[in-house]
């Protein structure tokens, strides 16, 4: 039996949804299953090596929670998912172009590359499609 | 022979503890046993799952004292 990719488009900047994102993306990939994530809009200032105001994350009571608990981090999660399984993430080269970053700003051991909407939706066509 | 890893992820969260499980898989041996401990509640439930479907097998699974103690052995 073949597994139905999951593909996450992830747009938010909010932490928490920055971490379901990273939970599923990796819990999924190490089940054999592929995972095709693509990062836009807010969400991209939690990627970036040096985020911004300096804070990697952001979000409400739940967000400060984590953090105090030790939560996994979710970009460490995502690189775990990439490591141990079948996960490719690519972020949007419409949100890069308006944000002026390079790939280079980005963390590492995680992106894949730069892709554009068009080509994440066809590959996306026969995947379960989540977005966040 | 036959080895046991112990890896002690009590106080990690989910997924934490499966994800050091899985990373641990990649460096034993076929037939090898791994007993992760976990404080986590949902790893006892998902740690079985995620054994059942990518076929290693279960040894198995005990509640101690505030955490579980899941024995799993590499199939493949």
């Amino acid at each position: 039996m073949t597994t139905r990719p999951l593909c996450i488009l992830l747009c938010s900047g909010e932490h928490e949804k920055i971490q379901m994102a990273a939970m599923m993306a990796s819990v999924a990939a190490v089940s054999e299953r592929p995972v095709q994530v693509l990062v836009s809009m807010n969400a991209v200032l939690a990627f970036l090596k040096e985020p911004p105001d300096g804070a990697r994350y952001h979000g409400g009571t739940y967000s400060g929670l984590m953090l105090e608990k030790g939560a996994p981090d979710a970009v460490e999660l995502f690189q775990q998912g990439k490591m141990l399984g079948d996960l490719q993430a690519h972020v949007c080269s419409m949100a890069m172009d308006v944000g002026g970053w390079q790939e280079g700003d980005l963390v590492d051991d995680l992106f894949d590359g730069v892709m554009g909407l068009t080509k994440f939706l066809s590959d996306a066509e026969q995947a379960q499609f989540i977005t966040l | 022979m036959t080895q046991r890893t112990k890896i002690d992820a009590r106080g990690a969260y989910c997924p934490g503890p499966l994800m050091e499980l899985i990373a641990t898989l990649k460096l034993v041996e076929i037939g090898d046993e791994i007993e992760v401990w976990s404080s986590d509640k949902g790893s006892a439930n998902d740690i079985p799952e995620w054994v059942a479907k990518v076929r290693h097998e279960m040894v198995g699974i005990d509640e101690c004292d505030g955490y579980w103690s899941i024995v799993v052995r590499k199939a493949k």
